[in-house]
């Protein structure tokens, strides 16, 4: 693999034969081809083997929830109280070298106490494919044949120790800190020796931000023969539901995200999720917000593993049910309620159920929100009833421009054209002025006064055929706001 | 404490108020079952949604589900938080879904009944044929939850729906304050299906609306306008209240 850089072509990786004859990554490509001629070489795409990456670090979660990148070619699993789902540690690190030799990845596997140690290990430690598995509290052995380079050091950190004659791990322990420190020129590499060498050594703690945020409750079923069916894949989400309820029921807790993976033996993933508007937990629930997404998951040559997990957690509203409608307090049964807008929003997409909110504005547009329903009705917001005047049964969506003729420039309208018809009016009531929000667009905001919003005359009048409308002309003739007032239709009055 | 006593201290009492003689007036509209409310011509859905408004009393205590096709209000515009609160005495809890084709929402409608978690579902559709009003007049029925199907002016034919109304606007009521002003809104509502009084099919109602009251109350013909430039009203029932 090459790669073009400030240097012309140079090596950006090799295979092991290559390796073996010299070339290593950052040679120039010149000299690599002049060494061994039948060299054969391809560019090298960085963007697709950074996807490529996330998308084992995400096929990595079918063994433990905690997986993060170590670099460009690197994944670091967190697999403390995963090992023993596979058989202890060696089992699980066969398994894994098995799965990942099948779908053609070179690999170096090895399981360590610490995130610096493992990645030592790994990277340097390597004699053939077999994994190495170091014993928790053995890091102080298991590294010290290892090369300098393996502690993560900047190339001048490696360059100034191996000046010193340090080239192996080992020789860094017996010597004093301050002996150490003071041969750097800089404080912060010296620190930064002395901090890497002890995160290898557990001596102090490396926190490992994983890919996504690890799940506060997972159930994962493993199938002792792939999956090869869509049946399957839902007798195995009947199953996993039916344990998260028992589970999260002992626990009074209900969630409101879930998340169903399901991991193909040829390394692919696919998940499916599901959203619910309050914290639920009964399995049939579930199930069904589950069941128009399920299809997606094509079993292709096989699934070996489900995983359910669930996301924001949290308790459940375990009142009881009143007898009746008429006896409860609210008389709205705001949890089979939200049970509707969920099986609605699984089906027809998020956000498709919502509530309108009242706000205090002036324009009758933005008085109303939508928003989308989150499992509880809305207080009473403003009561309006009495101060404002009659309002439309139905609201245009955007007011829409009309011609209109009006007899004098402030009154109302004699005759208009709204969708290309002429409306003649019969009977007009008004105005009812509604000024803008001055306070949103104070002079200093707004340079000419032209942009400021203008006053708006609303009018419920009435055409021939006895259809009512809520007009409004924007702005006055004598506002000294830019254009002559134009007018809209608002609304329709039932 | 058998029965009787239980009853003499108030302790049991009716769940459910008895709805309204399903042979009167609104003929169910809201209170059980499956209605159509179509309008009579583009444009006269602000009519069709004063009607509905109108005839709809909150019987029993829940949300109101309010189903549309984006294409619909795109086009008719949505009907304000505002206007419920100002058409209806017991303001309801209302949740809007839109959905961008019929089949979902039919599905919608079905699900939300099914569900019996809202006291009564409004859906505007396309349109809905036999197959669908029939479904979802046997879900109505087995699961109390009444829905009305607005259609638009297209919808003719074959329904299973207990009623199917077809409303357009009327010249509003003279205004006693103001000669000028329109006054108490006016529709004609006529009935041209009715499963359950097939006698009063065809039945005209002129209808007033008085937003101060919130009632609703037939008017005769005489009454709807200026007696000289209208021609003759059909023959309609003499003022009676309806409300």
């Amino acid at each position: 693999m090459h790669e073009k850089s400030a240097h012309g072509l140079t090596v950006a990786a090799a295979n092991a034969a290559a390796k073996a004859a010299g070339i290593h990554a950052g040679m120039r490509f010149s000299d690599a081809r002049a060494s061994l001629p039948a060299l054969t070489a391809e560019e090298i795409n960085r963007e697709d083997d950074a996807r490529a990456l996330r998308l084992l670090a995400r096929w990595m979660n079918g063994y433990s929830p905690l997986v993060s990148l170590d670099g460009e070619d690197g994944l670091l699993l967190e697999t403390t109280g995963c090992d023993h789902l596979f058989g202890g540690e060696v089992a699980m690190a066969a398994s894994l070298s098995g799965r990942l030799a099948q779908s053609g990845y070179t690999h170096q596997i090895a399981v360590a106490g610490t995130p610096g140690a493992a990645q030592a290990l790994a990277r340097y430690g390597g004699i053939g494919n077999a994994p190495q598995i170091l014993p928790s509290g053995a890091e102080r052995i298991g590294l010290c044949e290892l090369p300098v380079q393996a502690l993560r050091l900047s190339p001048e950190a490696t360059t100034l120790l191996r000046r010193f004659g340090l080239t192996r791990i080992g020789q860094l322990y017996p010597i004093d800190r301050k002996a150490l420190t003071r041969r750097f020129r800089s404080r912060q590499a010296a620190d930064a020796v002395c901090l890497r060498l002890d995160q290898a050594l557990g001596i102090r703690l490396e926190p490992v931000a994983p890919l996504r945020p690890p799940p506060e409750h997972a159930w994962r079923l493993a199938c002792p023969e792939p999956l090869t069916q869509a049946a399957g894949v839902e007798a195995g989400l009947q199953q996993l539901t039916d344990t998260l309820y028992a589970d999260l029921s002992g626990k009074g807790l209900g969630a409101q995200r879930f998340v169903f993976t399901a991991f193909h033996s040829d390394g692919q993933v696919s998940d499916v999720s599901a959203q619910a508007a309050r914290p639920v937990r009964a399995s049939d629930h579930v199930l069904r917000l589950f069941r128009e997404k399920i299809g997606k998951i094509d079993p292709g040559f096989g699934i070996d593993l489900l995983l359910l997990e669930a996301l924001r957690t949290g308790p459940m509203d375990m009142g009881s049910r009143p007898l009746s409608g008429d006896l409860a307090a609210t008389g709205v049964d705001e949890v089979a309620l939200s049970a509707l807008a969920d099986r609605i929003n699984a089906r027809l997409g998020d956000g498709t159920v919502s509530l309108t909110l009242t706000e205090a504005r002036h324009a009758p547009d933005k008085a109303e929100r939508n928003v989308a329903f989150t499992g509880e009705l809305a207080s009473a917001g403003p009561n309006l009833r009495d101060s404002q005047g009659l309002r439309p049964v139905r609201m245009l969506s955007w007011a829409e421009r009309v011609d209109v003729i009006a007899q004098v420039p402030d009154g109302p309208p004699l005759s208009f054209v709204w969708r290309r018809v002429l409306r003649r009016v019969v009977r007009s009531d008004g105005p009812e002025r509604i000024a803008p929000e001055w306070w949103l667009h104070l002079p200093g905001q707004a340079a000419h006064p032209a942009a400021l919003p203008r006053t708006r005359d609303y009018y419920r009048i009435e055409d021939a055929e006895g259809r009512r409308y809520w007009v409004f002309r924007e702005g006055l003739y004598d506002d000294g706001r830019g254009q002559l007032p134009e007018w809209f239709v608002q609304g329709l009055f039932a | 404490m058998d029965i009787a006593t239980l009853k003499t201290k108030g302790l049991l009492r009716a769940v459910s108020a008895a709805p309204a003689s399903p042979a009167a007036f609104p003929f169910g509209l809201g209170v059980a079952g499956l209605h159509e409310v179509a309008e009579r011509g583009y444009g006269d859905r602000a009519a069709a949604t004063g009607f509905v408004l109108a005839a709809t009393r909150q019987t029993k205590q829940g949300a109101w589900l309010w189903i549309s096709q984006t294409k619909l209000t795109g086009d008719l515009g949505h009907v304000p938080q505002a206007a419920l609160r100002q058409m209806q005495a017991l303001m309801p809890q209302r949740l809007t879904v839109e959905t961008r084709t019929l089949a979902e929402a039919l599905w919608a409608v079905e699900e939300a009944v099914v569900s019996g978690a809202v006291s009564l579902v409004i859906a505007e559709v396309e349109a809905a044929d036999f197959t669908a009003t029939r479904r979802l007049t046997l879900a109505s029925g087995r699961y109390g939850v009444p829905v009305i199907l607005m259609m638009p002016q297209t919808s003719e034919g074959a329904t299973a729906a207990a009623t199917r109304w077809r409303i357009s606007p009327r010249p509003s009521a003279p205004n006693r304050y103001d000669p000028q002003a329109p006054g108490h809104p006016r529709w004609r509502a006529v009935l041209e299906r009715c499963r359950i009084a097939p006698n009063a099919t065809g039945a005209s109602f002129d209808l007033e609306w008085n937003d101060e009251t919130l009632s609703l109350s037939a008017v005769s013909g005489l009454a709807a306008g200026p007696a000289a430039p209208r021609p003759a009203e059909r023959e309609t029932p003499a003022r009676r209240r309806t409300g």
